[in-house]
């Protein structure tokens, strides 16, 4: 029999461990909760390493960027000397075609912070926050397509919920057959690639094979024409009502180092994104 | 007292290293699903020399951080950290803390059990399950125990460990 000291120490160790044990399910179940508790870790013990971060990665994507900005200015140099008489000529086309001003939307752009754990890539964390102007329901885009939306904004950070989220939705399109949609994370157990579904579309539609799909601009959170994915075939799972087809991602999260996050789509008419050649 | 003083002083300077090198040397590595988990480290080195109630709350601090770092699921981190802390402290009965060897095994193996709950405890459905458990938590495993082996050869006897194994 252990002596009395030691039975103590370790019934307190074992009430230690339910209580954290039932605090992380608390904040499992209460996810308002959770958050909470996360914002107020983030926006308090965590500063000072997330700057540290943000630091270690700007300056590890400074040297790639000062290269690529180069390149650009270079072709960018080359390029001017004929854009006095490509901007008269697409003025008169867009005139030819009734076709308004191209939609501009200001942005900002930021570095993602990843972490280790094994959800990395669900939601992001950015380098820039309130303060930057960014907003709930902002879009983040990269490189390559769309993202996600910032789901969470702290004075000097946000969180961004991306596409491999299980809460993720956006409305899309279907280019080229002009099918709508909406476009969720598949539900997938078996593959390496994390994928995308095109849900919704009419039983009597068919979107082929290498399709792409774009954001449509209907719910005004996200704009239209942003890339989402390719499609790449047709899911099993058919309800009777609808189709369901399996998207390639056109952007990866968990590969994403920097991204831009889209200010003010609030304060844009959503007429506008209809009128406009930048509907899909 | 005065060596357990200074034996604690130096175990907690060696987590104060790790956790600084999270930050700032982490991001510098690239490919974040396979680069080694400095935290990591940290919590399993102070577990496997610790009781098991601190490590358990250990675990949940550095759980809660995670979570607040990438929220996809607040409380899935906490969870598995706790766990893990915990069970790396209750083995200590079991194994030799001061051997290099099973230090990396243990630190190996807490890795690829954190990455399980916490993709479980956090709805895996939407991902692809059995690659992110036998593909890239083995490989983060793997190059977590690797950087932890090496960081305790560099710091064997702040830690006392014994290298002949």
């Amino acid at each position: 029999m252990p002596p009395r000291s030691d039975r103590t120490l370790s019934r307190r160790d074992t009430a230690l461990f339910a209580v954290c044990v039932l605090l992380s399910a608390l904040m499992l179940v209460r996810p308002a909760w959770g958050d909470a508790a996360a914002g107020t870790v983030r926006r308090s013990v965590l500063v000072p390493f997330l700057w540290i971060q943000g630091w270690s990665e700007a300056s590890r994507t400074s040297r790639a960027s000062f290269d690529a900005l180069r390149a650009q200015r270079d072709s960018a140099s080359y390029a001017a000397q004929f854009l006095p008489a490509l901007r008269s000529e697409n003025q008169r086309l867009r005139g030819l075609l009734s076709l308004g001003a191209r939609l501009t939307i200001p942005y900002r752009a930021a570095e993602v912070l990843h972490q280790s754990g094994p959800t990395d890539g669900r939601t992001l964390l950015l380098s820039i926050g309130r303060r930057q102007g960014v907003r709930e329901f902002s879009p983040v885009i990269g490189p390559d397509g769309l993202l996600g939306v910032v789901r969470t904004v702290d004075p000097e950070r946000s969180v961004a919920l991306t596409w491999a989220h299980p809460e993720f939705r956006a409305s899309a399109f279907a280019l080229s057959v002009g099918v709508f949609g909406v476009v969720r994370a598949a539900v997938q157990v078996t593959g390496s690639n994390q994928l995308l579904q095109l849900r919704g579309v009419a039983i009597r539609d068919s979107v082929p094979n290498g399709t792409l799909v774009v954001t449509s601009g209907l719910g005004g959170v996200y704009p239209p024409g942003i890339p989402v994915g390719t499609v790449v075939g047709q899911a099993q799972e058919e309800t009777g009502w609808e189709r369901i087809y399996v998207l390639h991602p056109a952007a990866s999260p968990e590969a994403a180092t920097q991204v831009l996050v889209l200010l003010g789509m609030t304060d844009t008419s959503l007429a506008r994104l209809f009128t406009g050649d930048s509907a899909p | 007292m005065m060596a357990i003083r200074g034996e604690r002083g130096r175990l907690w300077s060696v987590l104060a290293l790790l956790v600084v090198l999270q930050f700032a040397l982490r991001p510098r590595l690239g490919m974040p699903s396979v680069a080694p988990d400095f935290l990591m480290v940290a919590l399993l080195l102070f577990a496997i020399r610790s009781r098991p109630g601190a490590a358990a709350v250990a675990g949940f601090l550095v759980g809660l951080a995670g979570d607040a770092m990438a929220p996809a699921r607040v409380g899935a981190g906490a969870l598995a950290h706790t766990v893990v802390g915990y069970l790396a402290a209750w083995g200590r009965a079991v194994f030799f803390p001061d051997n290099l060897f099973v230090n990396g095994l243990v630190i190996a193996l807490g890795v690829w059990l954190r990455n399980a709950i916490q993709l479980l405890a956090s709805g895996a459905g939407t991902g692809s399950l059995p690659s992110q458990l036998f593909v890239w938590a083995p490989l983060q495993a793997l190059t977590t125990a690797l950087t932890a082996t090496l960081v305790l050869m560099l710091f064997q006897r702040w830690l006392d460990i014994r290298i002949e194994g």
